[in-house]
């Protein structure tokens, strides 16, 4: 079932960021969202998770469905280490063996497995955004929802992840929105991208069946 | 190596203090030249001395300790968890709310008279200690609840995460540094206040009962080896606590998630 946005209008005081806004992400697809900063991708995203409300419109296809979610910002705990604030997600849905084993995966998934029993407060602002991946990556999630979560990595490492998160995505074909400002990154992962435009927000462009893994 | 030397010299630094602090006593002391007002330190410390020989300066002790704890640790329980649930429910803070401000505008004296007529007078210090050291933590509670990472709180919603897994690796590690703050100042009114409460209701064994004894047979060493004693206890609980608490590793409280 695919997620449908009908109509969506969102105010913050006099300022129309969606103003009968309609859009739709194909089940088991990656789609990416392209624009500029500061249109209200990421307040999409936040809307479709359920973090942010807004003022009318509707939206379907969400029903008791979980989100895996990369921030723009790392969102780690302080306080925890990255292993910790993996295994602080997937408490209650696995037992603790499996936690460890999950864990243990996706941080060698991001190339962290050295790193589990570091703090955030000890790691540079890449290895953080890459301990929020395995995060995302090792919930269960039904949908995946990115926001620009391959800003601030190298190149190398860059491609490496796109290639662990173009894998692991074939493996299930979670239905995937991402936010993103780099066409080329958008290019090689996304199933459809949507360009975005405008205030209110608008589509400008629409490229369907891209196809290009990679 | 370094850091020791650095810590032998902070030390230095505060014994001189000290010793620069009872030199000016003395010095006073000489000046007015009647103990009755201000007896000199070697005077006062000779008299503590003679009282640390008896039992029962040290039952004293021991009971006026168990009043601060037992008043202190009722009033960090019921300030946690009622702060708690003030800062995560606006209806409950505005319930509690004016209970906290009156308790905070009332005198320390009023207080203390109340409970006299409320309480016998072995635990009429254990209630006000209580009553005064509540409102610091529930108020540092609540703040450290509030001052809580959004982010942080938006990232266990989209995961899901149980309210109760929020509470303890979320909120507790945010508000450990403003608990730390509200225990530390507590305490040291917890201390003041007991004892007061104590010179008023003269329980059989307290450290208050023995300054009143002391003010009133115009017994000024007594009185003021007395008051060092409370210094000294005071003292030592704040940096007793202020070590366990800074000190509480957070990898304990997280080394289950």
């Amino acid at each position: 079932m695919p997620i449908e946005v009908r109509h969506l209008t969102k105010h913050y005081g006099e300022l129309k960021v969606f103003e009968d806004f309609c859009i739709a992400f194909e089940e088991g697809k990656i789609t990416a969202l392209l624009g500029p900063s500061g249109c209200g991708k990421t307040t999409l995203l936040n809307i479709i998770s359920g973090l942010e409300p807004y003022n009318a419109g509707s939206i379907s296809g969400l029903d008791s469905k979980s989100f895996s979610y990369i921030f723009q910002e790392d969102r780690l705990m302080p306080w925890s280490t990255v292993e910790q604030n993996i295994r602080f997600v997937l408490r209650g849905r696995y037992t603790d063996t499996e936690i460890g084993k999950i864990t243990e995966q996706y941080l060698k998934m991001v190339g962290l497995e050295q790193y589990g029993h570091y703090y955030p407060r000890q790691l540079s602002g890449g290895m953080k955004q890459r301990a929020a991946i395995a995060r995302a990556f090792a919930y269960p999630g039904d949908i995946l929802l990115m926001d620009e979560p391959f800003k601030g990595l190298d190149e190398e490492l860059k491609t490496g992840l796109v290639q662990s998160f173009i894998s692991l995505w074939q493996k299930d074909k979670r239905t995937a929105i991402m936010v993103t400002h780099d066409r080329e990154e958008a290019q090689r992962i996304a199933d459809d991208i949507y360009i975005l435009a405008g205030k209110p927000l608008g589509i400008e462009e629409k490229i369907v069946g891209n196809g290009k893994k990679c | 190596m370094k850091h020791f030397i650095t810590f032998l010299k902070n030390r230095l630094r505060s014994v001189f203090a000290i010793i620069f602090w009872l030199i000016v006593w003395e010095i006073i002391s000489l000046l007015i030249g009647r103990e009755i007002y201000l007896p000199s330190p070697i005077h006062t410390a000779k008299v503590l001395i003679e009282l640390a020989a008896d039992f029962t300066f040290w039952l004293s002790i021991l009971m006026s300790v168990f009043r601060v704890i037992l008043g202190f640790m009722i009033s960090c329980f019921l300030g946690i968890i009622i702060g708690i649930v003030c800062g995560l429910n606006r209806f409950f803070y505005e319930l509690f709310n004016p209970l906290v401000v009156a308790v905070k505008s009332t005198p320390v004296m009023s207080i203390i008279i109340i409970a006299l007529l409320w309480f016998e007078s072995d635990n009429v210090a254990i209630f006000v200690c209580f009553l005064m050291c509540f409102p610091i933590i529930w108020t540092n509670v609540v703040q450290g609840i509030w001052q809580v990472d959004e982010n942080l709180l938006q990232m266990a919603q989209v995961y899901k995460v149980k309210e109760l897994l929020v509470i303890r690796y979320i909120y507790m590690p945010s508000l450990m540094p403003y608990l730390a703050a509200g225990i530390t100042t507590a305490l040291g009114l917890g201390w003041k206040v007991t004892v007061a409460s104590e010179v008023l209701s003269s329980p059989k064994y307290s450290i208050g009962g023995h300054l009143y004894n002391a003010k009133v047979y115009l017994q000024s060493p007594q009185l003021f080896a007395w008051t060092g004693v409370v210094i000294l206890l005071s003292f030592g609980f704040e940096h007793v606590f202020k070590y366990a608490v800074e000190n509480i590793n957070k990898n304990k409280l997280l080394k289950d998630v």
